[in-house]
């Protein structure tokens, strides 16, 4: 039939409706339709005069929950009530993890944007185009009580004495590890010397450890993790790189033994959800990520879950201390219009974080400890058990934030979202270079990354 | 007959490789799409047909009592194809790309046109360096003039706004709209134009009249490519929208269907196969008008 | 009388001035040239400013301090492989579309039963809005679950028989291994390859995915100018006795080398500034080996908060793309005129 249509077609004859002209014609109708609907489109924007009645507008973007319907509720339920009493229309857009810092500086460049920006890290190079946030972090504490460290070591800036940002929440990180198989191998994973040990029989039976050490978020956090747990640290507590130490080599060393005798080269091609899907796939026996896997396990596969705990980070030679996965920080434009109600928004959603923190499944966790009150009644409610108890333990004792024990500096920022670490503990374990020398590479490159910032006023 | 068979055969055996090559990433995407979630994770399971798991919450199997299915079908679940429909903006974003690309392609022809015939036919020596010249602007990576952009875009109010798309786009359309026409300009052979023009018609309406017509292969041509430049446009489109209902597919998948470290697989395959099935068809359909066309026209 | 009179040279002068050469070619240009200027050519010039300037964050204005960032660039090492990675990644890329797409057209440009099928599905990558099929390829590559991992290393033999596509591969492979530079290894089927956390293969992958979305995209250039050769054309070959590939060599081919050269340089063109598929696939990873100039460019501008440096990296394609694209066109242009 194809050949005949060709050459009726090119002879220009055709009594009844081939193929193609039905195809042609389908598509001719579905265009049309859609014109109809091209001026009205194209003419849409931000729906301005929908809410007419309200008095003000304040617009907040921020990166879409990982659990859906902590935006839901966020979106259709909070800042409707909020509006509401305060006669205002708030608008709340979305954006992926990844395009944060694209639209962030789109917005400086712009001068124009969202009243409120919501980061997933503490954003330091930004400061020069954010207000102090010093008002609303008082106004907070006068409420609900101090800040924890972790928030104000992550939004403060002691050299230009000023709040880059407002931490809002911090995700604490725990382990998730198979009580089953490890069970099986006699071992519990309470210190790194333990998953050490662990780590060649899990793989071979079949279950290995997952521990990534490739260019995203879970590595990255991992691995610095792994560091301080040996005492090695990015930086020191006036903010000179102290990358090359005996402690970091020994670190270096660690993981480096693990790979070796329990992990593939896989874990250097992950993705963010790799370790996600690899545990869920019920092949990885430890994961070290926020409660997004053990939530998925729950919705998708109840026996892992079961079957899955949660635990503190392993503890290193010196310590036991991990990092936050991510932490919730909101900033305010210095070219906001509406900075006097954008700091009222923030204030009033930390002070009643209970809304937040119960939506978001135990995922957030606020950054002023005093905003929620009996962690440990709550998380016990669960219907899993309790195994959610751990995280605020882990919260309290065992989460530093980025910069430890320094503060979270435009250079810890760069090195962070350079992925340096990872790089640094992937050329080690696949043997590219010796443990002394990755961390003398490492501190070749952060060096320069830290005069350069210091010399712009901001260390 | 024997050497039009031995053509045929030569023809698929080329072009079916070929097509295998191209089209099996979205026969995968298809058959992904209707998966479970624990069929997906599950490593054991072969990945082309469907099999038995316990049904994530959300999902309904809605074939399950099925059994004469082929590949285990009654395994599969249209609950993460539905998903697009019932909790994202996806419709929308479909109308907005469509929407944005007509614009874009119009305002293409409209410039593009009359520089394409002008490079062509009049400008002699000074027409090449200025051609040189618009086709350099492809020089430039977007990567970085999306911030200075980003500056223009809202001094002229036109942020978060579809229109900030169809205003940008056709920086991009147009230098190479302009240089196919230029060539699709040039084959045509001067004789005709001057034949028009001795028979008393101006310059402008010898254009529309002779030569137009002629090149519509050309022109169809700038309108496929156009558009679709338009609808694969992603920095720009993430970058100066931010509404979800204003987004196009580029920006309104990646944002909605991965959400931190959890990517949605199943729903962005099914969003991948919708619009992609349809532009095939469109282009396609294209294709044969501007062949079919040569066929015809000043040239029998 | 006087008045009517008065009226016709008027607008005779002006229909003359439609006519004439030197003001139609200006003025049809024009719009287009404006258009362009606005908006390319004055954010261009702000990049150059920036990237001459300390500017961070998204600011557009910084401290003057000339070609410190050029240089500054240039020491670092990720930067000289990202200048390499991009020329290899389009060169490669384009010459795999560049022969398929010309051995496609021709055998698409004779009709054939199920023709319009096939031709759907050939057009099936670049209808796909880029981002979207680059995520797909993102799960195809999976490190765990990838599908192309899956075929090679399972029994794909339904029933009682057993084959294994990665034997007849690793065949292959041992074959070429035998070619004095090239070593390749063979694929292990207890642990399959990494598509995109190996340096080679990452890179293999984006050849790979580039050259798959441009490759329809080549074709329909091509099969544009196949059918444009005139039937005049076809009829004197003929005549003059020249079939199959002697037609092929003397006469398609010369007429196809100008379109062939647009197609290329678009291609090249396309390929070095777009920073998608890389940014989506492999975010420059493993260990910044995969990084091409515009993502790096991304990386330390945006991401790093360092932009002036990233405008002076995205600013050294210029010179680079620019050579080629002269030497393409003058080339371009000696091929027409013959």
């Amino acid at each position: 039939m194809a050949e005949n249509d060709d050459e009726l077609e090119e002879l220009g004859i055709s009594t009844s409706l081939t193929r193609r002209q039905l195809v042609r014609r389908g598509l001719g109708g579905f265009l049309i339709a859609y014109a109809g609907a091209l001026p009205k489109v194209a003419a849409a924007g931000v729906p301005k005069y929908v809410h007419k009645h309200y008095k003000n507008t304040l617009k907040i973007i921020q990166w879409s929950h990982f659990v859906p319907a902590y935006d839901v509720w966020f979106d259709k339920t909070y800042t409707k009530n909020w509006g509401a009493k305060h006669d205002t229309d708030v608008q709340v857009d979305h954006i992926a993890l990844a395009q944060l810092p694209a639209r962030a500086q789109a917005e400086v460049a712009a001068q124009s944007g969202h009243d409120i920006f919501g980061h997933l890290s503490p954003q330091a190079g930004l400061e020069d185009q954010v207000i102090n946030h010093k008002e609303i972090i008082q106004e907070v504490t006068r409420k609900v009580g101090k800040v924890s460290q972790v928030g104000f070591k992550s939004c403060y800036n002691p050299k230009t004495r000023k709040w880059h940002g407002f931490p809002e929440n911090y995700v604490p990180d725990p382990i998730h590890f198979r009580k089953d198989l490890w069970n099986q191998v006699g071992i519990k994973p309470s210190t790194w010397d333990d998953v050490r040990r662990a780590a060649p029989k899990l793989k071979a039976l079949g279950h290995p450890v997952g521990l990534g050490m490739s260019n995203e978020l879970d590595s990255n956090m991992l691995l610095i993790a792994l560091m301080q747990c040996y005492g090695a640290f990015i930086q020191n507590a006036q903010a000179r790189p102290t990358i090359n130490s005996k402690n970091t080599i020994e670190a270096l060393k660690v993981m480096r033994d693990i790979y070796k005798r329990g992990m593939t080269n896989e874990v250097f091609a992950w993705t963010a959800a790799s370790n996600n899907q690899g545990y869920l796939s019920g092949r990885l026996a430890l994961a070290v990520n926020a409660i997004s896997i053990i939530r998925s396990a729950e919705d998708a596969n109840p026996a892992l879950a079961k079957n899955t705990s949660v635990a503190p980070i392993p503890r290193g030679a010196v310590q036991r201390l991990g990092l936050e996965h991510v932490m919730g920080v909101y900033t305010i434009w210095k070219f906001s219009k509406q900075k006097a109600l954008a700091t009222r928004f923030i204030a009033d959603l930390e002070i009643h974080y209970q809304g937040a923190f119960k939506n978001s499944k135990f995922y957030n966790f606020p950054a002023f400890r005093g905003a929620v009150h009996n962690y440990a009644t709550q998380l016990a409610a669960d219907p899993h058990k309790g195994k959610y108890k751990v995280l605020d333990l882990i919260a309290r004792k065992y989460t530093a934030n980025l910069g430890y024990p320094g503060f979270s500096n435009a250079a810890i920022d760069e090195i962070f979202n350079t992925w340096l670490v990872p790089q640094m503990f992937a050329q080690v374990a696949q043997g590219k270079m010796t443990p002394a020398e990755g961390a003398k590479a490492a501190e070749n490159e952060f060096k320069p990354i830290f005069a350069k910032w210091r010399a712009r006023g901001k260390i | 007959m024997w050497s039009t068979l031995r053509e045929r055969g030569v023809s698929y055996l080329i072009v079916g490789p070929f097509a295998i090559v191209l089209a099996f990433p979205f026969y995968w995407m298809l058959v992904t799409a209707f998966k479970t979630n624990g069929d997906l994770y599950n490593l054991n399971n072969v990945p082309f047909t469907y099999h038995p798991s316990q049904a994530a919450v959300g999902e309904k199997l809605s074939f399950q009592h099925d059994h004469w299915l082929p590949f285990g079908f009654e395994n599969a679940t249209t609950s993460h194809i539905s998903f697009i429909f019932s909790d994202t903006n996806y419709l929308r974003w479909v109308e907005n790309t469509a929407v944005v690309g007509g614009l874009v392609v119009v305002i293409t022809l409209l410039l593009a046109v009359p520089a394409g015939y002008s490079l062509a036919r009049l400008s002699g020596r000074w027409g090449q360096s200025v051609g040189v010249g618009i086709f350099l602007t492809y020089l430039v990576p977007p990567t970085l003039l999306f911030l200075p952009l980003s500056r223009v875009i809202s001094k002229l109010g036109l942020q978060d706004r579809l229109w900030s798309l169809v205003l940008v786009y056709p920086s991009f359309t147009i230098p190479f709209a302009t240089w196919l026409l230029m060539g699709f300009f040039r084959t045509i052979p001067a004789e005709l134009e001057d034949a028009a023009l001795i028979d008393g018609c101006s310059r402008l309406k010898a254009l529309a009249r002779v030569i137009l017509p002629i090149s519509i292969p050309g022109i169809l041509t700038v309108v496929i490519f156009s558009f679709s430049l338009s609808v694969n446009e992603f920095v720009y489109a993430i970058t100066f929208i931010s509404g979800t209902k204003q987004h196009t597919i580029s920006a309104g998948v990646p944002t909605d269907l991965i959400r931190g470290d959890v990517y949605f697989w199943q729903s962005l395959m099914a969003a991948t196969l919708i619009p992609s099935i349809l532009l095939a068809l469109l282009y396609n359909s294209f294709l044969n008008r501007f062949i079919a066309g040569f066929t015809g026209g000043a040239f029998r | 009388m006087a008045a009517v009179a008065e009226a016709r040279p008027q607008t005779r002068r002006f229909r003359d001035l439609l006519e004439d050469r030197r003001f139609l070619a200006p003025a049809l240009i024009t719009p287009a040239a404006l258009f362009i200027v606005l908006l390319v050519g004055a954010p261009l010039v702000l990049a150059v400013y920036l990237s001459m300037t300390d500017a961070t964050a998204g600011q557009l204005t910084g401290k003057f301090i000339w070609f410190h960032n050029f240089t500054e660039a240039w020491h670092n090492d990720n930067f000289r492989r990202a200048l390499r990675n991009t020329i290899v990644f389009t060169l490669a890329s384009q010459a795999i579309v560049l022969v398929g797409a010309g051995i496609l057209a021709h055998a698409l440009v004779r009709p054939f039963r199920g023709r319009w099928f096939l031709r759907l599905l050939i057009l099936l990558p670049w209808a796909a809005p880029v981002a979207v099929s680059t995520i797909g390829f993102l799960w195809i590559f999976d490190s765990q679950f990838s599908v192309v991992n899956w075929t090679l290393v399972h029994d794909l033999m339904p029933g009682g028989g057993h084959f294994y596509l990665y034997r007849p591969v690793n065949w292959v492979l041992g074959g070429i291994d035998h070619l004095p530079w090239v070593h390749v290894g063979k694929i292990d089927h207890l642990n399959p390859p990494q598509w995109l956390g190996q340096p080679t293969l990452a890179m293999l992958a984006i050849i790979f995915v580039q050259a798959w979305r441009i490759l329809p995209f080549a074709t329909v250039i091509f099969i544009a100018g196949l059918s444009s050769i005139p039937t005049e054309v076809h009829d004197a070959a003929k005549v003059d006795g020249a079939t199959g590939l002697r037609k092929f060599w003397h006469v398609t081919l010369p007429l196809q080398l100008p379109i062939a050269t647009v197609a290329l340089l678009f291609g090249i063109v396309f390929t070095a500034t777009d920073m998608t598929v890389v940014y989506i696939l492999t975010s420059g990873g493993p260990f910044n080996s995969t990084h091409m100039l515009t993502t790096w460019a991304y990386q330390t501008g945006i991401v790093s908060n360092n932009l002036g440096e990233g405008a002076a990296i995205s600013l050294y394609l210029l010179p680079v793309l620019l050579v080629v694209s002269v030497l393409m066109l003058l080339f371009a242009r000696r091929v027409e005129v013959s």
